[in-house]
């Protein structure tokens, strides 16, 4: 790695603990919430808003814009988190997250906040609307990318699969296909509730150009996303991303039940000081 | 929608807020999981019966359920479609299964699903929606406004909205009773018990008269027969008397005890019900009411034809007029 790239991965880095910090306010807020997703998520986060995406914070209807669409709503709390540091939302907005006539609600939507491009929530519709803005964006002769996050959880969903098949025989290369596969979902263990292995083989075998990576390691994100825009042949693409819930905060990491954590208000103090002294290695 | 530009740093933190709920009332005692505790007692006699579920088995209280009889609980993961078909496909091999998610994806996912694997076919499947109506903060993905409306017009589809623990109690064991399909909301976590206290039994198809009253006739299903009877404590210390009948099955619809009570002159008729004003209870009851030349002063208590906010519930609650109060003050108004 060249002293630039260094240089590069070690502002992400920056930038990712204070997505994290941002996730933390939110989370403290209420409670409780999805605050393992939005840690787990933030690198991906980072790197798709802070290196690959081509966007304008202060302009977020920008015809040439690249899209990102949040499919699992209740994702809303890690998206905010990387719209207030990327400069789409004012810090202070943070503490309204999910209360009345908040612009942050608990499930993202799109008429809600600046930057949302999609209302997700009811899961399943990332990879279908990407479809049809792939199609409309091809008809204007954009070179815009989407890119749609989806849960692991939502590899179970038919609609999604009816997407890939679309995608790959429109050949929609402008898709660019993340999945946070952290292993849980709203019953349990992802593998447990239903087992959707062998992801990258299946994807492949439904036309995509599919990587599979640590997905809180920020140089292989910066590599994979890189690759997935530069692929040269005509097929989607999808990047699944293995990511450890929690990550950042220690005691969260790898807690059994962590799809919607409660936490003492002491422990939100702990949170803070725990992502303090894992980013001083 | 709240575009505006908030106002941002006046906003105190708020204690965390409810976001869910099975019903916010104080004042009444609950039980713990009242759906999940009555089928487990099912099965102890009746082996038929199974249990599924599309990822919302511990939010739909059937988790217990799963636990006490892993054997005999299919964890669909987050597939409604296939769950709903896939109950169709196991009610045709003899057992009768309970499918649980959210009431806004088992009805607007899985239309299509229930109507022809299920309905059409008249298989024995008990599709259970959690979280009816706006019992959830959420905003519109999980607000089941339109539940009920969507189901209405699926030929031979039960359709019921029960109001407390001990009525959810009862229509487990009746539902498994009743041979075809049905689709029933119900409340989940530590649930109201009202019932008891009005010498209730639960039967498909059959409205109940709570209390009599010479002023006003409240018609209602859900947990808003919950809000009538506070409401009409209420309103009796102003002296204003208040009939509840009570409407849990949606369809098949008692017309014949809606129209007796409704023919009962002088009171001020007004249904309640958790969803929008198009496609409920209030428009069944009128239509019905309308086509038996049946035509008393008519009020509805519903929630609007439009995507609802998200927020904190008794916030929205209030801001869509299910609360008691709001019951209350409108009666008041109205009369
Ligand atoms: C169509 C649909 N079904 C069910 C739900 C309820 N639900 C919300 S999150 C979730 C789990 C999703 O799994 P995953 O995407 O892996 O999310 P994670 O647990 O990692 O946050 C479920 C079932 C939903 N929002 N939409
Ligand atoms: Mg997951």
């Amino acid at each position: 790695m060249n002293e630039i790239t260094n240089l590069h991965n070690s502002s992400l880095k920056d930038h990712a603990r204070r997505v994290r910090h941002n996730a933390l306010v939110m989370a403290e807020t209420q409670g409780q919430g999805y605050i393992a997703q939005a840690l787990g998520v933030a690198d991906v986060l980072t790197v798709t808003y802070f290196h690959a995406m081509n966007h304008r914070p202060d302009q977020p209807s920008w015809e040439d814009r690249d899209r990102f669409l949040l499919s699992p709503g209740h994702y809303g709390i890690a998206h905010y988190s990387v719209l207030v540091a990327a400069g789409y939302l004012p810090e202070e907005e943070l503490i309204t997250y999910a209360a009345d006539d908040s612009r942050l609600p608990m499930s993202g939507m799109t008429s809600y906040t600046p930057g949302a491009e999609m209302s997700g929530g009811s899961i399943g519709l990332g990879l279908p609307m990407a479809v049809g803005m792939g199609l409309g964006l091809k008809r204007k002769k954009s070179k815009s990318f989407i890119y749609t996050l989806m849960g692991d959880g939502e590899l179970a969903e038919g609609p999604t699969w009816e997407a890939a098949i679309s995608a790959a025989s429109y050949q929609l290369d402008n898709i660019i296909a993340v999945v946070d596969f952290n292993q849980v979902q709203a019953d349990g263990p992802s593998t447990k509730v239903m087992n959707t292995e062998p992801v990258v083989a299946k994807f492949e075998a439904f036309g995509f150009y599919v990587q599979r990576i640590d997905g809180n390691d920020m140089s292989a994100l910066v590599a994979a996303f890189d690759r997935a825009r530069e692929h040269p042949e005509p097929q989607p693409r999808i990047i699944i991303c293995d990511t450890k819930m929690g990550c950042g905060v220690d005691f969260l990491e790898g807690r059994e039940k962590s799809h919607f954590i409660r936490l003492q208000p002491d422990d939100w103090k702990r949170a803070y000081q725990a992502l303090e002294a894992s980013s001083v290695q | 929608m709240n575009m505006q530009l908030h106002k941002e740093n006046t906003m105190l933190k708020t204690k965390s807020p409810d976001i869910t709920a099975s019903a916010i009332d104080e004042g009444h005692p609950t039980t713990s999981m009242p759906f999940g505790n009555a089928l487990i007692e099912l099965g102890r006699t009746r082996p038929e019966i199974v249990g599924m579920s599309a990822d919302l088995a511990k939010y739909t209280d059937i988790h217990i359920f799963a636990e006490a009889y892993p054997d005999r609980f299919y964890q669909m993961g987050m597939s409604e479609q296939l769950m709903a078909t896939a109950a169709g496909g196991l009610s045709k091999e003899g057992f009768i299964p309970f499918a649980t998610t959210y009431a806004t994806f088992a009805s607007r996912r899985c239309y299509d699903f229930m109507s022809q694997a299920v309905a059409e076919q008249d298989a024995n499947v008990k599709l259970i929606g959690g979280l009816p109506g706006l019992t959830t903060g959420y905003g519109p993905s999980h607000q089941a406004t339109d539940d009920i409306a969507i189901f209405r017009a699926m030929p031979n589809l039960t359709i019921i909205d029960p109001c407390d623990a001990y009525e959810i109690e009862q229509l487990v064991p009746a539902l498994a009773d009743h041979h075809g399909p049905v689709y029933s909301r119900i409340l989940r976590g530590n649930v109201a018990r009202v019932l008891d206290q009005y010498d209730y039994r639960f039967e498909i198809g059959k409205a109940a008269l709570l209390r009599g009253g010479s002023d006003v006739l409240i018609i209602s299903t859900g947990f808003m027969t919950m809000r009538a009877l506070d409401s009409a404590k209420e309103l009796k210390s102003d002296g204003i008397d208040v009939a509840v009948l009570h409407v849990p099955t949606i369809k098949p619809l008692d017309e014949l005890a809606i129209l007796r009570e409704a023919r009962r002159t002088g009171r001020l008729v007004v249904t309640a019900e958790n969803h929008s004003s198009i496609g409920g209870l209030g428009e069944a009851v009128s239509s019905t009411l309308a086509m038996n030349g049946v035509c008393p002063e008519l009020r509805r208590i519903a929630l609007p034809d439009r995507f609802l906010d998200a927020g904190t519930l008794p916030v929205l609650q209030h801001r869509y007029g299910i609360t008691r109060e709001a019951m209350t003050e409108n009666i008041r108004r109205w009369l």
